[in-house]
């Protein structure tokens, strides 16, 4: 290095009793508990997969309580026992019409088909004089069999399911009207009678009616087939997307096939419950039905939604549509207001559905920044430190690995002096030691590798940002630690998985601790997350002897770079947004964080221990009056994500910044800034080594080093660690 | 034809043609606003159901004493805010067409029967009433001939017609190059409005009644539709023309005539339909096979 300008340096004073850090007497650092924000919740819910099956529930509540509050006992066991015989049948189709919608298609046949199954089972049972459960087999094979037409046409033939089913709607229509004409004189004189069959019309069981039971099996048999069984899933993936079934080796057309045969047969079931409970059938039987199954379903699934088995959300839907219908004709509503209503609620479901559907996205990324209003302290301790009052030292440094390296956001060494640190790309690279020309790849991981640290067995412990804690053996194994913590209990956001693992250090115990920096941004959106300046990060710590990741400190702001003090009793961390490190007592980190620096003039990221008992401390972007003045108005924030293009968003000052170096109770004792025509900017580590400085940028493609001249020419970070604990 | 010509008595005499043609007026202009609808790539489930919401609105404005021009100036009014109705959920709020127009039906017939009717299935007009007397005789042929000439004047010269057939082709290729997609999407269910009300006029006059349950019994629903794409409009839109209208209004007069002639019961022919309609179908499905795989949700 040519003609480094001298600087001063403190006297190694490693071990010094005066630079022994009086926690106690520190700041209490305030934690949050709970982060409470009605945007946040709302944006929270709004990404959640339940909130489609949540409008539903509510109706139903709203259909409940309202009739609750309007008619006297409604709810009664014997009202609801009259529903519950009088609801199964239509129960059965609207379950058999799910699966018809859930594989893609449509059946508007079902009310033909069941007032078909209807008369076969009269049919059956008092022209042929049958045994009841031969009459049931009857009915469903009728049922199954309008299944098959529609089928072999909409299947297998693949027509328009719509027209196909309308075109079976009215052939069997015609069929039943022309069979029932025949012989519903001779049906209606029959006085036939069997227990089985007025058991299954009449009988309850528990207390319910027996039918009810029917359609509670059929519904839980359901469930299953959407939950557990391969002909289920096969539905579900074909209604969903049809190519990508077919690419994914589902035979499509077969699926198609059963769901209609299968959806037939049920309603061949509903059709037998209907003819045992009446006994008889009219010209109208299942007219409209249809309809009213398409619009419980409707309204169950918040819209017409294929690729969906959501049984228990279609049987709310039912019940408020059942409910609703029924109170309404009790109230003296004629058919005709019914048939309004009903034709009403389909159209304002689905415009909302359809609405909420295409603008879910925008409304989530319109709440989803949330910002809050954050104080900071002034600058302090800064007088003549400032890059304005010091030559920008980082000028000075050399460059290693210029362009084959891209953004290592953290370097290290080991103690043979071999540079290691992750790409972007998901590598990490190894420069060998001495003149770090010989640049190879150590191992791919994927994800964005950022802070790095050796464990006491000499492997690379990194934190990966979308993964985790990696470690890295030197021969390259890779093993990945932990991807995941403890869920917080108040979060409507599953939060256990490690979003941005940012920075570790190994404690003398061995255990991890490392930082997630935000749970609520990736990587390429680090940037929102000043703009949003709530506590969205946590301390988290590994112990490798129970393999247990836990959280140690929940609501931190920006929680960046961490490392043990010299005497490893401390955790030292970098609160970035909020210009701080704050430290933790590792005897008793429940007792929380303390402030141990404040006012820092930039933001804070990595920190590592130097040869004399002090810590260099990067500062990644400079602070400026206006960010600060922004970081006080969470409207202003707010506004300008909306308004104004991201290139022009306030933000802190990327083009300068540099390292701290700090003495060991963080008295900032000098600057070395880097200039804004480079070679190094946005500086996010440094390691101090053998009498020298290495310094990442998470945006560079190189590293600097630059000489320390009057540092301990011996020092290196592993040795000196080891050597302590 | 040449099966009803030579097995049933009376089916070849220019009498018994006379009366298919005048029987099928009706469903000549409904089936205009349905193949125009079809030919957009849309289907339009409420056209029986504002058919009778039309012809109700006319005959009890004119029972109401309310003279023949302003009463037909509001009906047209009223037909055409369904239609538009239709249109804008279909094209605005975006809601696939089948479901709108089943629920739109649905609507529809309840409102009339609830607030007009009063629960009944029929509106009895006086067979004096100007309407019936305007529109007996030749008129109903002649109003069909009419609705058929300007429905293939709009699909062939009109750039409303021109853009139904782009939307039919491929919608989002339309609206990607700048075809004002919406509102022709507006003025096509507007117009099936219109044709379905001439139609409801024609059918009220010739019965003295408007009946409700030809919604409900849907039929007359299912016959428009078969004539459609019996004739060779392919569902998948964006094909076809009046031509095939006529071709398939032709065949479906005849079987219907025919039928009739056979002393078959109207549930008979009903099932007889939804054959011919499945059929129909299949042939279509063959002609112009479909690509389901990509299918969205309004593609049924």
């Amino acid at each position: 290095m040519a003609g480094p300008a001298p600087f001063p340096m403190r006297p190694t004073d490693g071990n010094n009793v005066n630079n022994s850090i009086k926690f106690n007497s520190l700041t209490r650092y305030k934690v949050p508990r709970l982060v409470l924000s009605p945007r946040r919740i709302f944006s929270d819910i709004l990404s959640k997969g339940w909130v489609e099956s949540a409008i539903p529930l509510l109706g139903f509540l709203a259909v409940v309580i309202t009739i609750a509050l309007t008619t006297d006992s409604y709810f009664s066991g014997s009202n609801m026992r009259i529903l519950a015989l009088y609801g199964a049948d239509t129960g059965l189709v609207i379950l058999a019409l799910l699966i018809v919608v859930a594989v893609g298609g449509l059946d508007l046949s079902v009310g033909s088909s069941l007032a078909m199954s209807a008369f076969v089972a009269l049919y059956g049972f008092h022209i042929l004089e049958l045994p009841v459960l031969l009459v049931l087999v009857m009915s469903v094979a009728s049922g199954a069999a309008v299944g098959v037409v529609n089928g072999v046409l909409a299947g297998f033939m693949g027509c328009g399911a719509l027209l196909t089913t309308l075109g079976t709607m009215i052939t069997v229509r015609g069929l039943f009207t022309l069979a029932s004409q025949a012989k519903l004189v001779e049906i209606s004189l029959s006085a036939r009678s069997d227990d089985l069959w007025d058991w299954v019309g009449f009988a309850q069981f528990m207390t319910l009616p027996v039918v009810f039971w029917v359609l509670a099996c059929v519904a839980l048999l359901t469930f299953f087939m959407f939950r557990q069984s391969r002909f289920g899933w096969h539905i579900l993936a074909v209604g969903g997307n049809r190519k990508a079934a077919r690419n994914g080796g589902i035979g499509v057309k077969k699926t198609i096939f059963s769901a209609y045969v299968l959806a037939g047969a049920i309603v061949g079931l509903a059709g037998f419950i209907y003819a045992a409970r009446q006994n008889s059938i009219a010209a109208d039987t299942g007219i409209g039905l249809e309809f009213f199954a398409l619009t419980a379903l409707v309204v169950g699934l918040g819209g017409f939604v294929p690729g969906r088995g959501a049984v228990v959300s279609v049987l709310l839907g039912f019940a408020t549509i059942y409910f609703m219908n029924n109170v309404l004709v009790n109230s003296g509503f004629r058919g005709d207001f019914v048939q309004l209503v009903m034709g009403s609620v389909i159209i304002v479901i689905l415009a909302i559905d359809v609405r909420f559907r295409k603008n879910r996205h925008r409304l989530l990324a319109a709440t989803y920044l949330d910002p809050v209003a954050l104080k900071l302290p002034p600058v302090q301790n800064m007088t003549g430190l400032m890059p304005s009052d010091l030559a920008p030292k980082l000028a000075e440094a050399t460059v290693l690995g210029s362009g084959e390296i891209d953004g290592p956001e953290d370097v290290i060494l080991d103690a043979g002096g071999n540079l290691y640190c992750g790409t972007r790309d998901g590598r990490i690279m190894r420069l060998a030691a001495p003149d770090f020309t010989e640049i190879t790849v150590l191992a791919k991981i994927g994800g964005r590798p950022l802070g790095l640290a050796f464990d006491a067995a000499g492997d690379l412990i990194v934190c990966v940002a979308g993964m985790g804690l990696v470690r890295v053996g030197l021969n390259g194994d890779v093993e990945l630690l932990s991807d995941q913590t403890e869920r917080s209990l108040v979060q409507v956001q599953d939060d256990t998985s490690i979003r941005m693992g940012d920075d570790l250090d190994i404690a003398p115990d061995g255990t991890i601790y490392f930082t997630d920096a935000t749970k609520r941004y990736d990587m390429e959106n680090w940037g929102l997350d000043l703009l949003e300046g709530r506590p969205n990060g946590r301390l988290l710590s590994y112990d490798p002897k129970t393999k247990k990741t836990r959280t140690v400190c929940d609501n931190l702001i920006f929680p960046n770079g961490v490392c043990l003090t010299h005497d490893g009793k401390h955790l030292l961390v970098a609160s970035t947004w909020t210009c701080s490190i704050l430290i933790f007592d590792l005897a008793d980190l429940a007792a929380g964080p303390r402030v141990f620096m404040s006012g820092l003039a930039g933001y804070p990221d990595n920190i590592n221990r130097a040869s004399d008992g002090g810590y260099w401390i990067a500062l990644a972007g400079m602070r400026n009056p206006v960010v600060d003045l922004a970081m006080k108005l969470p409207a202003l924030r707010l506004r300008m994500s909306k308004q104004v293009p991201p290139t022009d968003w306030l933000f802190g000052n990327l083009n300068i910044g540099g390292v701290l170096k700090v003495n060991g109770t963080g008295d900032i004792k000098d600057a070395l800034w880097d200039r804004a025509s480079g070679p190094l900017y946005m500086i996010t580590s440094m390691r101090e080594h053998k009498g020298a400085l290495y310094l990442g940028g998470v945006n560079n493609n190189k590293i600097g080093r630059l000489d320390l001249p009057g540092a301990d020419p011996d020092w290196t970070g592993p040795n000196r660690y080891r050597k302590e604990s | 034809m040449l099966f009803f010509s030579l097995f049933v008595d009376g089916f070849a005499n220019l009498g018994n043609f006379k009366v298919i043609a005048s029987n099928s007026a009706a469903l000549l202009m409904l089936s205009c606003g349905m193949g125009v609808v079809i030919i957009s790539r849309g289907l339009d489930l409420s056209i029986v159901a504002a058919m009778v919401a039309g012809a109700a609105t006319f005959g009890i404005l004119t029972v109401a004493g309310w003279s023949v021009f302003p009463a037909f100036v509001v009906t047209v009014l009223a037909v055409l805010a369904i239609g538009v109705f239709n249109g804008w959920l279909i094209a605005y709020v975006e809601i696939p067409g089948m479901l709108t127009t089943l629920a739109s039906a649905m609507v529809i017939t309840g409102f009339f029967r609830y607030e007009v009717l009063n629960g009944e299935y029929l509106l009895m007009l006086p067979s004096d009433s100007r309407a019936v007397q305007l529109l007996s005789g030749d008129a109903p042929a002649i109003l069909a001939v009419l609705v058929f000439i300007a429905s293939w004047l709009i699909l062939r010269y009109t750039t409303m017609g021109r853009v139904t057939y782009a939307l039919g082709d491929n919608a989002a290729a339309a609206r990607l190059s700048g075809l004002p997609v919406r509102l022709t999407t507006l003025g096509i269910y507007a117009f099936a409005a219109l044709t379905a009300l001439f139609a409801g006029l024609v059918v009220a006059a010739a019965s003295s009644t408007v009946d409700f349950r030809i919604v409900t019994n849907g039929s007359l629903l299912f016959e428009a539709i078969l004539v459609v794409v019996l004739g060779g409009i392919p569902l998948r839109g964006g094909r076809g023309g009046m031509r095939n209208i006529l071709v398939g209004l032709a065949l479906i007069a005849v079987l219907r005539n025919g039928m009739t002639l056979l002393n078959l019961t109207t549930q008979t022919q009903d099932m007889f339909k939804g054959v011919v309609l499945l059929i129909a179908i299949v042939i279509d499905n063959y002609i112009n096979p479909r690509d389901t795989e990509n299918d969205t949700v309004g593609d049924l």
